[in-house]
């Protein structure tokens, strides 16, 4: 019989695993596998066309330094996970998106990329001032400051029309145009709930109200104030007399819908209500508008989201990463990543912020303004772990809605304090300070 | 064809090369056996052995991602227990996991004994039972977060429609007792088809002659379950409540889709709690020990249960 001796068998099985076992030993393909490639992991961005036009300009880039360019993107929820484990392995990419404390938490796994934000904050007027904020570490700046999401106020005209109101230039004016809103029935949709835009608004009041978490040094624990206790109280009131308890369960798409339906009349929120509403040619795009984030007594600030990049110690190719980045940021690439994001994508530096699309909509014209009074979380203190742990755990919005579920502010606000408190009490990165 | 070394020293023939050597020392018993195994032995090790011992580590350091930690001993676990959002924590998952798995068995054995009935597209049916469990539990979780929705829920609109609730209705995922509901019901719903197929299976091998003996003997629909069904039922029961017991305790996608573990925490459950601080949070310590917690209490559950299966 012709058949497969068992013999025969374990002498191929046993090969073709002393084969493989030697590859992974190695560590590498089979040298005809092998080809000089740049890596960069990014998330699935909210607007598909940006994508598109970060691999075309990596191609680009390829072309000319004689490199492949790979850029993988993945679900924005599934970055963290991805980022642990590549810096567990020490190996993956060479370059990877960053955001919050990723700059401190990844301190010492990130190479130092001072002499690019030096050239290229001369090149572009400087950073605006949260990029050193967000990215520069005791040991030096540990991302490249990519870009912001703006974080406006999106109301609804018609709604505020009716009720014979102009929209708020503050957040206690909000309040009081919230009430006669939700009469109308066209209630104010701010989230209080395990959910990121829940966390951005908490930020921006509070600092508006002269609030905060931390002290500058980082682990000094400042939020039990007067400032937060008028903050909490702001909210009760807003939760009880201009908006609805939907808000105790939303996540970051239900004030889209919200106001997408013609329900609410204010939400904070990047501008994604107003570009879906335009790609699905939605009849309320016409009544829906933009408006700086509100003031307080404090001034105003804001909590946008900040997103850079980072490269790995571990890759091969730092300098080859650097060349990299300083192709993203020549002006006519950066301004074309600009135009396919549909003006969602908003540059760090002061001269790149000039393009003409926000211009020439008068419903986002206040858009690039708001870079100049954007912190980043944690602010006046660096993102540090401590305020990571604040973030993912949602003590804020978490402190308020115990507030608005009863709970009496001072107790809502001692509850906060010892999250906080924990929060700090782990092992703090020495950048923290 | 090879010739065994011992047949070529038999016959007197000068002896094989090395390869033949160590041919024959491959080919003996112990040898060529424990080799077999060691795939699967490599398996175990690399996929849970390893894992297990690393959360063991990681639990008793404190490790941030990015940055190797020191020992610090128990300290992640004094942390942990004294914080209130553990606690509650906890608290949930006793409450989700005692109240569905209750919930799944009693509809899974009532289930199995309706699908376990002669009827017509009895396979047709007996398969359609099965989709919650083989679709995959984030999408489906999704159409139950659209189903719950605050602005466009399907529940609410239906119910004030048959005139069951008042307009809203309740808000169900963002209030403490209706987001339990809600995660239960989903829970509930996703493993009631591994119940009900498995007993099925049970129900199938329970011979008929017992109930014909029971009718003789006078017992109605309801003893025959009592005193014939349920007796012999019992192992099979015991194996899947057990089994979904794990199941149920270390869920992780139903809530973390459904509510993130609000509002306020009340329906976190070590899983996704585990994930947010150690994963999203950075503190690999910590989160390491929040679902080390997990493991006596499952260890407990399984000895008490397999204890009580061998007893059976």
């Amino acid at each position: 019989m012709q058949g497969t001796s068992r013999r025969h068998f374990v002498r191929v099985a046993s090969g073709a695993t002393a084969g493989m076992a030697t590859w992974l030993a190695l560590g590498k393909a089979p040298a005809l596998a092998q080809k000089r490639e740049l890596t960069f992991l990014s998330w699935n961005h909210f607007v598909p066309a940006s994508d598109d036009e970060l691999r075309r300009q990596a191609e680009a880039f390829g072309k000319q330094a004689g490199v492949t360019v790979r850029v993988d993107t993945i679900a924005h929820l599934q970055l963290p996970s991805k980022r642990a484990a590549e810096a567990q392995a020490q190996s993956g990419h060479d370059m990877i998106l960053t955001g919050g404390a990723d700059p401190f938490l990844f301190e010492k796994q990130h190479a130092e990329v001072g002499d690019l934000i030096d050239e290229l904050g001369k090149k572009f007027g400087g950073w605006y001032p949260f990029a050193r904020e967000g990215s520069h570490t005791a040991s030096g700046w540990k991302a490249v400051p990519w870009f912001w999401v703006s974080f406006p106020a999106t109301y609804n005209m018609t709604h505020f029309r009716q009720a014979g109101l102009e929209p708020p230039k503050t957040w206690d004016e909000l309040l009081r145009h919230g009430k006669i809103l939700k009469k109308q029935g066209n209630p104010v949709g701010i989230a209080i709930s395990h959910c990121a835009d829940a966390n951005s608004t908490f930020w921006s009041v509070l600092w508006c109200y002269g609030g905060k978490v931390l002290e500058a040094d980082g682990r000094t624990v400042a939020i039990k104030s007067d400032q937060t206790e008028r903050v909490i109280e702001w909210y009760k009131e807003l939760y009880r007399d201009a908006m609805e308890p939907e808000v105790l369960s939303w996540d970051d798409a239900s004030n889209n819908r919200c106001i997408l339906a013609g329900k609410c009349s204010w939400i904070h929120n990047p501008i994604s209500p107003y570009a879906a509403a335009l790609a699905k040619s939605m009849p309320i795009a016409d009544e829906i508008n933009h408006h700086s984030s509100p003031a307080g007594p404090a001034g105003t600030h804001s909590a946008p989201p900040i997103n850079g990049i980072g490269i790995w110690k571990f890759s091969k190719h730092v300098p080859l990463a650097k060349d990299f980045i300083r192709f993203l940021f020549q002006k006519e690439n950066y301004d074309a990543w600009i135009a396919a994001s549909n003006a969602f994508n908003h540059p760090p530096l002061k001269h790149l912020a000039d393009h003409p699309i926000w211009a020439k909509n008068p419903k986002l014209a206040m858009l690039p303004k708001e870079a100049e009074y954007a912190h980043e979380r944690g602010w006046p203190a660096k993102p540090n772990a401590a305020v990571q742990l604040v973030q993912v755990n949602y003590v804020l919005p978490d402190m308020v809605a115990k507030a608005v579920n009863g709970m009496p502010t001072k107790r809502a606000m001692d509850w906060g304090q010892e999250q906080v408190r924990l929060a700090v009490q782990g092992k703090l990165k020495e950048a923290g300070a | 064809m090879a010739v065994s070394q011992r047949a070529l020293e038999a016959t007197g023939l000068p002896r094989l090369g090395r390869l033949a050597r160590v041919r024959e020392w491959w080919e003996q018993e112990h040898v060529f056996g424990y080799s077999l195994i060691v795939p699967a032995l490599a398996l175990l090790v690399g996929l849970v052995a390893y894992p297990f011992g690393m959360a063991i580590y990681f639990s008793l350091s404190d490790y941030w991602v990015g940055s190797p930690g020191e020992f610090v001993g128990l300290q992640n676990f004094r942390d942990i227990v004294g914080n209130e959002m553990f606690q509650q924590t906890v608290y949930n998952s006793f409450v989700f996991s005692i109240i569905a798995v209750v919930f799944k068995t009693v509809l899974g054995v009532w289930l199995a004994m309706l699908l376990f009935r002669d009827f017509r597209f009895k396979r047709l049916i007996r398969g359609a039972v099965l989709l919650p469990w083989v679709i995959p539990t984030a999408l489906s979780v999704l159409a139950w977060g659209w189903m719950f929705d605050s602005l466009y829920s399907v529940v609410n609109w239906t119910a004030i429609h048959l005139g069951l609730i008042n307009p809203p209705g309740p808000n169900w995922l963002g209030m403490t007792s209706y987001a339990m509901t809600a995660v239960i019901a989903v829970n509930v719903w996703r493993g009631l088809p591994f119940f009900a197929i498995i007993v099925l299976a049970g129900l199938v091998s329970i011979p008929r002659e017992y109930y014909e003996a029971a009718e003789v003997d006078g017992a109605g629909s309801w003893g025959r379950f009592r005193n014939v069904t349920l007796p012999l039922l019992k192992p099979v029961l015991a194996v899947v409540i057990l089994f979904s017991t794990i199941f149920t305790f270390s869920d992780f996608n139903i809530v973390q889709v459904l509510t993130r573990g609000g509002p306020v925490n009340t329906t976190h459950l070590f899983a996704t709690l585990a994930y947010q601080i150690g994963l999203t949070g950075g503190n690999l310590g910590q989160g390491a020990a929040v679902s080390l917690f997990l493991f006596p209490m499952l260890a407990a559950i399984v000895f008490i249960q397999l204890r009580y299966i061998r007893r059976e």
